[in-house]
């Protein structure tokens, strides 16, 4: 989740709350759903949101909430903008990567922490709406240090967002020196990061001015353009996948800065003809603050919050929430341009829960009657385990995941082979660790692993398990069969077959089912003392003395005794 | 006249004339103080003897007594080291007496306190003196303690309080039986008596035969511990959860059951996540290899989904801004929480159509990349259920909670708004700890968004919560490590030990 870095003072000015105590001011945010997570070492406030309220991730967000909330301001409030001076030209950019857009800040005064906070802003845009600037990446730029080109159009000054060779050469941030994008992603500490977002691109993503190239998407800007506290004018641009997103992170940034003081002035998006994308030959205006509406029944506000209304405090509750209310027949809400949350009316009902306060609402127990159960098949499962306690076996609980080295290997069966246990293993994608790499085909291997690491308790160890295993089922629609597997095994210095053949039969018994035990071979035991499990004339398991290879391989000095079948035989 | 033989050896003990201590006889007859009193007991019921009472003072050294009476008194150490050193003509410094008397810990302060009352010599500024004519022989207290250890009775009270004040005694009042025959008790031995058989095990002949009413069944130590035995029980989270279903079951929730290895359509796409949702890449999720995909999933919910990603639903809905990929969709995955099993059940999958109202749960397994730590498995049990009626509020999934939650002892529950893909209003629901009042996280939960309802065609309101199973144990119980509790690293004495939870 989000977490956002806040100096309490700060925030108490710049919510006109300078008497408010530290424990309200939390108490407020709480009740929003901005957790107070501890203290930095500067004594800031971590404060921990979920990521949806993404133009919460600056101070000044934050800020704006709580002035909404105390009253302190209403309704939506779009910052004034400019006539556009400057263009982006769009022209033969990655397919990858075909969408930009910007805006440029003037007169903005970044001293005292403010340059940091925009920084703090970008970085986590990039980390969230920006899929790790995959998706989205900003660029924030000193416009004392940018030329700009005639634009094709009359413009006075334009930049280019295009594409370069590999070959070509810039200054990187942080560097002394001119670099190739190769030896940037190659070898410079900040832009190796990003090399991935730019693999198997021909031509990377470039932006140039009348000077040359200043910028290099999604990987590091040129130190040309670097901003610092004594930056006054800036050009914002971002690029990515996705317009929509592009444009509504440069929408939140533009709100923080301007709550800084920076003028806006917008910037035209000149897409070639030729120019991937679907915005080939259109020209946008950015930033595009305007709002969107969303229509919500009186009704269904009461029906979500479960309580009456009158329509004053839905006003005012809306208002709180810096939304704008028209009230006709129904309610039009008005959404600024910073809310990238608000998909759908039942977003609004949300906004409205959170400033009255969802506590306050208090809890009613649901007018419904309903029969509940349980599922026949867990009834099952549950009655042969009570069953199998009753018999003296500790009850297992193993993990679904394991390995080939103990799900086969270890209990010499052969994946894809004909006995139990030997299903075409469930595999998993790359998998994190090598403890668990596929989905176990049958119980007993996780069984005799708990029996290797319990050596040093005192025996009889008589054990039993019932779980998940799996195989490849090519007859299934998801095309993995799952069942319910109940294994047992007795480490016990004096057991042998007739034990764990008695407990069979004492278990199938209870369950009226008939138990016969052809005699069969299974790499996991010994031959001639082992058996196909058959339940009601459907061979569904396996039964017999285990191996001395295997119970030696586990480190284990008994004799172990085992079982394993089907769960749904017993049904 | 037959009796059992205990009774024998006493009648035969005492005296018509005299009382006899118990504590004699049992010397006498070779058994037990305590068999001897039962005996008499059951003598004096019979009307064969009289029992007397009396209660006489007790001494017993106490452990420290008891060492002291062995090894010494550590003062009279203390001063034969000292005078060996020559303290007698000139003093001594205190610190090297102390390992020549070789004493240490409570011991130096003891035998220095001890030194000066008994006037066997001075300390000054850590410096020691003795008196040399000090007689060490005729010291009351190591004779008293001396006495004591021999079994012998000590009569100077005056030594016994300062035994008593330096905690070398325990001094006590006891109380001693006497017996002493009745004229019954002399007829019954001029006319006989004679012991009647002991027994050690009740069988069943002696049940059968009637023998059982004279015998005497000898005496076990009762106090001893006997042999462990292990019975077999069941796994300490599955009582947890079939606490939790019991509940559930009770409050009117139907259980539900499904496939853990599923597609991520029912796992993820059925549920309003965008595609490039952070919890949908490689790291967080365990996704399949082989089998690679899930054969069908019904064209008609699939059209509906896509359509819910990429333009929203209802009027002024709106999408998400992330590509959609029915082929990324068909991907199978271990389920990452068992909010699959309640998209299957509302679009029709698992039961066929549902008809408000429903209550339905599950307590299965879900399997999630976490980092591993004292509270995070790769495989979990999440709690999860659902209700379904034409209107439902807020104010009822607090209401349905609070009942839930109070039934494991947590209350005053809060209700932080947060934020699910697929519901809407959402809620972290945060309780009070039954034992420490802390204020804890116990839940996430919300309604239903339109988004994930329409697109399976579910017209009415539906609300929902998840839980991890180990989380409450853990708040139930005082658990504060789960790691080795679920898996083959488990400790069978944890599994044969942990209290039982009901």
């Amino acid at each position: 989740m989000p977490v956002v870095n806040v100096d309490p003072d700060e925030l108490r000015e710049l919510t006109d709350q300078r008497d408010k105590s530290e424990d309200d001011l939390l108490d407020d945010m709480f009740g929003l759903g901005l957790e107070f997570e501890g203290e930095t070492e500067d004594g800031d406030l971590k404060v921990e949101f979920e990521p949806d309220r993404l133009d919460w991730l600056s101070i000044e967000g934050i800020a704006r909430a709580l002035r909404y909330y105390y009253g302190e301001d209403r309704g939506v409030a779009i910052p004034s903008t400019n006539d556009p001076e400057w263009t982006i030209e769009v022209e033969e950019t990655p397919e990858q990567r075909p969408y930009v857009t910007g805006a440029v800040v003037r007169d903005v005064d970044l001293s005292d922490g403010v340059l940091e906070s925009i920084l703090q802003l970008q970085e986590k845009l990039h980390a969230t709406m920006g899929r790790g600037r995959a998706k989205g990446a900003i660029g924030i730029h000193d416009m004392t240090m940018l030329k700009g080109a005639p634009a094709k159009d009359g413009a006075e000054k334009s930049i280019r967002y295009t594409s370069m060779s590999p070959d070509e050469r810039f200054v990187p941030l942080e560097s002394d020196e001119e670099m190739t994008p190769a030896e940037v992603l190659d070898a410079h500490h900040m832009g190796s990061d990003y090399a991935d977002l730019v693999a198997g691109m021909d031509r990377y993503p470039a932006i140039y001015d009348d000077i040359g190239l200043f910028s290099f998407p999604p990987v590091i800007n040129g130190r040309r353009t670097e901003v610092t506290e004594d930056s006054r004018d800036l050009l914002i641009e971002m690029t990515g996948t996705d317009q929509w997103t592009v444009d509504h992170m440069l929408n939140i940034v533009c709100y923080a800065l301007s709550a800084r003081g920076g003028r806006l002035e917008r910037v035209e998006i000149s897409y070639d003809e030729d120019a991937p994308g679907e915005y080939a030959g259109h020209t946008l205006d950015r930033p595009d603050l305007a709002t969107k509406t969303k229509t919500v029944t009186h009704d269904r506000i009461e029906t979500v919050l479960g309580v009456g209304f009158d329509e004053e405090t839905i006003v005012d509750c809306a208002e709180r929430s810096g939304l704008d209310v028209r009230v006709e027949e129904n309610y039009e809400f008005e959404i600024p341009p910073y809310r990238v949350d608000v998909l759908h009316p039942v977003d609004v009902i949300d906004d409205i829960g959170r400033v009255y306060g969802f506590n306050e609402l208090g809890p009613r127990y649901p007018d419904v009657a309903t029969v509940g159960t349980r599922h026949e098949r867990s009834r099952l499962e549950d009655a042969v385990r009570e069953t199998l306690v009753g018999l003296g076996f500790e009850d297992l609980l193993n993990f679904y995941m394991t390995n080939e080295r103990e799900n086969f290997e270890r209990l010499g069966v052969e994946p894809g082979t004909d006995v139990v246990g030997g299903g075409e293993p469930v595999t998993i994608i790359e998998p994190y660790s090598e403890a668990y790499t596929m989905l176990r085909t049958w119980a007993l291997p996780s069984v005799m692993q708990v029996l290797e690491n319990n050596t040093h308790r005192s025996y009889p160890q008589h054990l039993a398990e019932i779980g998940l295993a799996a195989c490849v089922d090519e007859s299934e629609n998801t095309n993995v069969a799952e069942h319910r597997t109940v294994s047992l095994a007795m480490a016990d210095p004096e057991a042998s077959y007739e034990d764990v053949r008695a407990r069979l039969q004492a278990l199938t018994g209870r369950f009226d089912a008939e138990l016969e035990t052809p005699a069969t071979e299974h790499p996991s035991f010994i031959p001639g003392r082992c058996a196909a499990v058959v339940i009601d004339g459907e061979s569904v398991g396996v039964v017999g003395e285990v191996h001395p290879e295997v119970i030696v391989g586990h480190d284990i000095e008994v004799p172990v005794v085992a079982a394993e079948f089907r769960l749904d035989a017993l049904q | 006249m037959q009796l059992p033989e205990t009774q024998v050896a006493v009648l035969r003990a005492a005296d018509a004339q005299s009382q006899r201590d118990v504590t004699d006889i049992a010397s006498e007859v070779g058994e037990q103080p305590q068999a001897v009193a039962r005996a008499a007991f059951e003598l004096e019921e019979r009307g064969l003897v009289d029992l007397g009472e009396r209660t006489e003072a007790e001494v017993t050294l106490t452990g420290e007594g008891e060492d002291y009476a062995a090894d010494g008194l550590p003062e009279l150490a203390l001063y034969e080291a000292a005078l060996a050193a020559g303290a007698a003509e000139e003093p001594v410094s205190l610190g090297r007496l102390i390992g020549e008397a070789g004493l240490d810990g409570d011991a130096v302060d003891i035998a220095l306190a001890n030194f000066a009352r008994k006037g066997y010599g001075t300390v000054d500024s850590g410096d020691v003196t003795v008196d040399a004519d000090a007689d060490l022989e005729s010291d009351a207290e190591l004779q008293a303690l001396e006495t004591l250890a021999a079994g012998d009775a000590v009569d100077d009270e005056a030594v016994l309080d300062q035994l008593d004040r330096r905690g070398l005694i325990d001094r006590d009042e006891r109380t001693v039986r006497s017996v002493t025959l009745t004229g019954d008790g002399v007829t019954a031995l001029m006319e006989g008596v004679e012991a009647a058989e002991t027994v050690d095990r009740l069988t069943p002949e002696l049940l059968t035969s009637g023998e059982w009413e004279t015998v005497e069944f000898t005496d076990y130590n009762v106090e001893a511990d006997a042999d462990d035995i292990e019975p077999g029980r069941k796994h300490a989270l599955r009582e947890m959860a079939d606490r939790v279903k019991d509940v559930l079951v009770g409050m009117g929730f139907q259980e539900m059951q499904g496939p853990t290895v599923d597609a991520d359509f029912w796992i993820h796409d059925c549920l309003f996540m965008p595609q490039d949702h952070p919890a949908r890449t490689h790291w967080d999720r365990f996704a399949i290899e082989n089998p690679g995909k899930i054969d069908d999933v019904p064209d008609d919910i699939v059209d509906r989904v896509k359509t819910a990603h990429s333009d929203g639903v209802g009027e002024d809905g709106e999408g998400y801004h992330s590509p959609w990929d029915e082929d990324f969709a068909r991907q199978l995955a271990l389920r990452g929480h068992t909010t699959s099993l309640t998209a299957r059940h509302l679009a029709g999958e698992a039961l066929g159509d549902l008809e408000p109202p429903q209550r339905f749960f599950s307590v299965e397994k879900a399997y999630r990349n976490d980092e591993l730590d004292a509270t995070h498995l790769l495989e979990f049990f999440q709690i999860e259920g659902w209700v379904m009626a034409e209107e439902l509020s807020v104010r009822d999934l607090m209401g349905t909670f609070t009942e839930f939650y109070e039934q494991f002892g947590i209350t005053d529950l809060e209700f932080k708004p947060t934020y699910n893909p697929y519901t809407e209003p959402s809620f972290e629901l945060f309780g009070r700890h039954p034992e420490t009042g802390e204020l804890i996280e116990i839940g996430n939960s919300g309604i239903f968004r339109p988004e994930m309802l329409e697109p399976l065609e579910v017209d009415c309101d539906v609300m929902a919560w998840g839980l991890a199973l180990e989380r409450l144990m853990m708040l139930a119980t005082g658990a504060e490590d789960i790691r080795d509790v679920h898996g083959t690293l488990v400790d069978l004495e944890y599994l044969r030990t942990e209290e039982v939870i009901y």
